[in-house]
């Protein structure tokens, strides 16, 4: 496989230019699910992930490139989690995932 | 003569007793196990220098005898005041001072299920290697030697899904050394560690990271392994992300080995509610303060050692000791 | 005879403008129905159902029956009002039949007999008949004042806030009967006659007040009592009020089969506005008990709904546990309607999604009997093996469908609303299920249970909980067990007990092996293990905090091991015990005898 594909492309700009992206609504999302801050990043949700078994959905990524201010693709990237919550079952931080999915599907469906 | 109660006999608190004999103190260790010791019996060998926890084990029992300190084993304590004792028996031994250096208690692997330790052949914990490696023979269920092993950081540290929220510390440098030791007895194995963070906060042990690596051709991939499943061939099949490429992963070992956190003490709620001490959110005992008064508790007249506060290491563990034995005899002397 | 007078007024207006509104309100939830529920209104009207339907109305609209059984206290207060006022009105109007015969009356003439017929003779039975039931309806207005001041002592923890129709109806409510009391008494002062209560309170006012005084207060008294009538029949239709002419036509339209669905329908206001807002549910709600949190609660989601403020993170802080739904005095489908919000909130008909689901099968084996772990069991492999064990001794081929990764069963998409998404997943699950032949097909997750049951169309194939499936196995000689002497106590898992009535097949396992002891909290009124997928707002701490609740009650059963049957449960709860958590097949594949 030549490139990953994810459904969306971070090729250009190639850089994540956090100077440049506005972080008004993944300040929102934060402000209103807090506990998505602690992420270690280990991994844990989208390896027991469902969707992630069937298709390329990487529910870690997505949610640090929100965080990070790049929102493009990211709605239809969370609508392919089923809300399954095997995520949620095996956080360390016990972080609410299912929660952060929906919203994150409800702050950034308009774009 | 003053006389002192250090309840745990393990390396916290023989080295306590050895400090307060020095100072002119009696002291008298309560051990509830058969033997003295505590984790280091059954440890093989320690980071970053691969001392044999013998070695060290060996001289803390020749100088206890030395000075004639005596051990209770199969003593354990129900309940303390900073005055007095109170066995499992009934049985009530009065003091001056007490020091509490009864160690922790090391996370039970089965409560991890996804892992299937207990449930499929070939899945270890790190006190399991170290045992093993005591007994000079590592190997698999069937015997045979491994080709491939994993190695989990992080289970039961870190982990608000088991309520142990704290870091253990010492488990990254226990991956990186047991998984050297292994690649020096099948050297043709493929080792991979599965961490979240690498902390390496002792002296040397940067260093011994980087021999891993680079020595040892241990692999590192930060991920959590979230699954392992039986495959039909005995072997263990993982499931991970592997968080730097992005991308999951699987694998199949030969063996996996759980490096198992320590966490605070059945008994620490009891034992602190009998003496009014005050605990950490993790559940260990929490000092006076982190800074003038580490070894001391809230309660007057007892004294902490080791890792009834927090994880530590052997080589911290023993200085904190005679820092404990001194300022109980500081106490005692007022 | 005339039967009118200034004061009643008030009291004509607010009856005429209250039956208005309520019969349009009727009228446009009904023409605004389905079309299958009008049909299903059609065909039932000629049947037996109405009549079940009017005995229905009489034991639960005026005794108030259901609320009997959960709080007597409560149930006694709601009785008096209601059918203490409706037997005021009634045998009202036998009097007046007694005393004119059967002639036309205004209804402002039954209402306000007493002032007419100072002119009349006195009638003993009627003036003792009516004030004894005036003071019935007093007894249950005093409590209603006390249930407002000390809740507690109605033995309710919590009672509801009310919006602003409510207090004015409330308080309209509140002085009606007072306020008759003191019109009777006042006309009995002046013209004599009355029963125990206003004939003695009426004397006492005439030995005391002088006649010109009195004159005036009878006036007062009686417009008084006119404005709180009128005042409460205005607010009536949009207050809780409502609910008293909403639960008769809902207990019939509920009796023809109509039922709300995870889509709204007009048949939804009908539960709506039959909430009385008794605030029975709030009690056994554990995000009210254990975490405190008291605006989420199935009165207020109804309230809020009702009104048209329901906000997101109001719909989705629910366990839907049901354990409101069983204690609702007014039999009101409050996990169904929470649903159906959720659906118009968050429903993404997005043809496009889950296109990767075509073409996956990571089934494995074969054999008539299938096995669907759920996503959860795959996280809990003790369960996995012991059911390979449990297939293994009883010599059943199995064809596993989702052991290596499978797709969600589509209930947890769906109890978050988005129920066009969680179709497409279960037309997958429902080919691949075909596509191998199975007749039956057992799961060892409550959630997908339900769903399976519920949402698939899945004819010709029985669909079975593992402690169905292992009952069976046990009652044909299939699968024989060990008894010892552990005592067991069991977890009954929402989707599994009240979701799908499975009470007693696990349970009869348990007692194949060893004793059972129950928690306080058992069966229907189970306790909720916390984790509930159907709940998106709380938070770990909180699910951790329910948990530990929940295992405490477990374990003061004194039982050595907790049993569950639920992948979800058994993790949940085994974060707040001390004791051993097992699944229900982890006990049997640890019991089999060979």
């Amino acid at each position: 496989m030549a490139s990953i594909n994810f459904g969306y492309t971070i090729s250009k700009p190639r850089a994540i230019d956090v100077d440049r992206n506005n972080l008004r609504r993944s300040d929102e999302i934060l402000h209103e699910m807090p506990e998505l801050q602690t992420c270690i990043g280990c991994g844990s949700c989208t390896a027991v992930c469902t969707a992630g078994n069937l298709t390329e959905f990487n529910f870690r990524r997505v949610h640090t490139l929100v965080r990070r201010g790049e929102y493009q693709g990211a709605y239809e990237e969370m609508n392919k989690c089923m809300l399954c919550g095997k995520c949620r079952l095996v956080c360390p931080r016990g972080i609410n995932t299912r929660g952060v999915v929906m919203l994150i599907k409800h702050k950034l469906g308009d774009l | 003569m003053k006389k002192v109660i250090i309840i745990g006999g393990g390396a916290a608190g023989m080295q306590t007793a050895l400090r307060l004999a020095e100072r002119g103190i009696e002291a008298l260790i309560l051990e509830k196990e058969a033997e003295a010791g505590g984790k280091l019996r059954g440890w093989h060998a320690l980071f970053p220098t691969f001392t044999p926890a013998e070695e060290v084990l060996t001289e803390l029992r020749r100088r206890i005898e030395e000075k004639k300190i005596e051990i209770r084993t199969r003593s354990e304590v129900r309940s303390l005041t900073p005055k007095s004792v109170t066995l499992a028996d009934g049985q009530r031994l009065d003091c001056d001072a007490v020091v509490l250096a009864s160690g922790f208690t090391l996370f039970d692997a089965a409560i991890k299920e996804e892992y299937g330790y207990g449930l499929y052949d070939n899945v270890f914990t790190s006190a399991d290697i170290e045992r093993m490696l005591n007994e000079g023979r590592v190997a698999r269920a069937d015997g045979s030697a491994p080709q491939r092993i994993a190695l989990l950081h992080c289970v039961g540290s870190r982990d608000e899904k088991v309520c142990q929220q704290h870091c253990s510390r010492v488990c990254c440098i226990t991956g990186v050394k047991q998984a050297m030791e292994l690649k020096q007895r099948f050297p043709e194995a493929d080792i991979f560690n599965f961490y979240m963070d690498i902390r390496m906060f002792g002296p040397g042990y940067e260093e011994m990271y980087r021999e891993a690596q680079q020595k040892c051709n241990v692999h590192f991939v930060r991920g959590r392994i979230s699954e392992a499943a039986p495959t039909l061939d005995g072997r263990i099949q993982i499931k991970a992300e592997d968080t730097l490429t992005g991308r999951p992963l699987r694998m199949s070992v030969d063996m996996l080995i759980l490096l198992v956190g320590m966490r605070a003490n059945d008994d620490s709620a009891a034992l602190a509610e009998s003496a009014g001490l005050q605990r950490s959110p993790s559940g260990f005992m929490a000092p006076r303060d982190h800074f003038l008064h580490n070894v001391e508790s809230n309660v007057e007249g007892i004294f902490y050692a080791g890792t009834v506060t927090a994880p530590k290491n052997i080589g911290e563990t023993l200085n904190e000791a005679i820092a404990a034995a001194d300022a109980a005899a500081d106490y005692l002397n007022e | 005879m005339k039967f009118y007078a200034p004061f009643c007024l008030p009291f004509i207006i607010g009856a005429t403008a209250m039956f208005a509104i309520v019969l349009g309100k009727w009228l446009v939830w009904l023409l605004r129905l389905p079309r299958a529920d009008k049909m299903l209104i059609l065909r039932g009207l000629p049947s037996r159902a109405t009549f079940g339907a009017v005995g229905e109305v009489f034991c639960e609209s005026l005794l108030h029956r259901r609320i009997f059984r959960v709080n007597p206290v409560l149930g006694y207060m709601h009785m008096s009002l209601a059918f203490g006022w409706f037997l005021l009105i009634s045998v009202g109007w036998i009097e007046t039949v007694a005393h004119l015969g059967f002639r036309y009356v205004p209804l402002q003439g039954h209402v306000f007999f007493k002032y007419f017929a100072t002119s009349l003779e006195h009638k003993p039975f009627f003036d003792f008949a009516m004030d004894l039931l005036l003071l019935f309806v007093l007894s249950g207005v005093a409590l209603a004042w006390g249930k407002r001041l000390r809740s507690k002592a109605l033995g309710m923890r919590r009672t509801t806030k009310h919006v602003l129709g409510d207090r004015i109806a409330l308080s309209a409510l509140w002085f009606i009967f007072p306020a008759r009391l003191l019109a009777e008494s006042a006309t009995c002062a002046l013209y004599g006659g009355g029963g125990f209560l206003t004939g003695s309170l009426g004397g006492w006012m005439h030995d005391r007040i002088g006649m010109l005084a009195l004159m005036n207060l009878e006036s007062a008294a009686w417009w008084f009592y006119s404005s709180c009538l009128g005042l409460f029949f205005v607010a009536l239709p949009f207050s809780r009020y409502m609910h008293i002419f909403t639960e008769i036509p809902l207990i019939f339209l509920r009796r023809y089969r109509l039922r709300s669905g995870e889509k709204a329908t007009s048949y939804d206001r009908f539960q709506l506005e039959a909430c009385s807002r008794c605030g029975i549910c709030i009690d056994p709600c554990q995000l009210q008990s254990v975490l405190g949190v008291d605006n989420v609660q199935s009165v207020y989601f109804l309230r809020d709904r009702r009104y048209k403020m329901l906000r997101p993170e109001i719909a989705d802080n629910c366990l839907m546990c049901g354990r409101c739904a069983t204690k609702c005095p007014v039999g009101i489908d409050l996990n169904t309607l929470r649903l159906n919000s959720r659906n118009r909130l968050r429903n993404l008909p997005d043809k496009r999604r889950y296109a990767y689901l075509k073409e996956t099968d990571r089934s494995q084996g074969s054999g008539k009997v299938g096995y669907f772990a759920g996503c959860m069991t795959l996280l809990t492999p003790r369960i996995l093996q012991a059911m390979e064990q449990v297939f293994t001794a009883a010599g059943e081929q199995v064809w596993w469908a989702d052991r290596d990764g499978g797709v969600c069963c589509g209930r947890p998409l769906k109890l978050s609303g988005e129920t066009d998404a969680a179709r497409k997943m279960m037309r997958y699950n429902t080919e691949l299920f075909r596509k191998h032949g199975i007749t039956t097909l057992v799961t060892s997750c409550p959630i997908c249970l339900k769903v399976f049951r519920e949402d698939y169309a899945l004819e010709g194939i029985e669909v079975l909980h593992h402690s169905e499936y292992i009952l069976r196995l046990l009652r044909t000689g299939r699968l024989r067990l060990s008894h010892g002497d552990t005592r067991y106590t069991y977890h009954d898992p929402c989707e599994l007990g009240r979701g799908s009535g499975i009470y007693d097949q696990p349970r009869a396992v348990i007692e194949a092996m060893g004793q059972l002891l129950e928690p306080a909290e058992t069966r229907e009124n189970a306790l909720c293990c916390g984790s509930s997928v159907a709940n998106t707002a709380i938070s770990d701490g909180q699910q951790a905090a329910i948990a530990r609740s929940v295992a405490a009650e477990l374990e003061a059963t004194g039982a050595e091991t907790i049993v569950t049957a639920c992948p979800l449960c058994k993790k949940a709860i085994a974060r707040g015990a001390t004791k051993e958590v097992h699944d229900l097949a982890e006990i049997v594949a640890a019991h089999i005898r060979r």
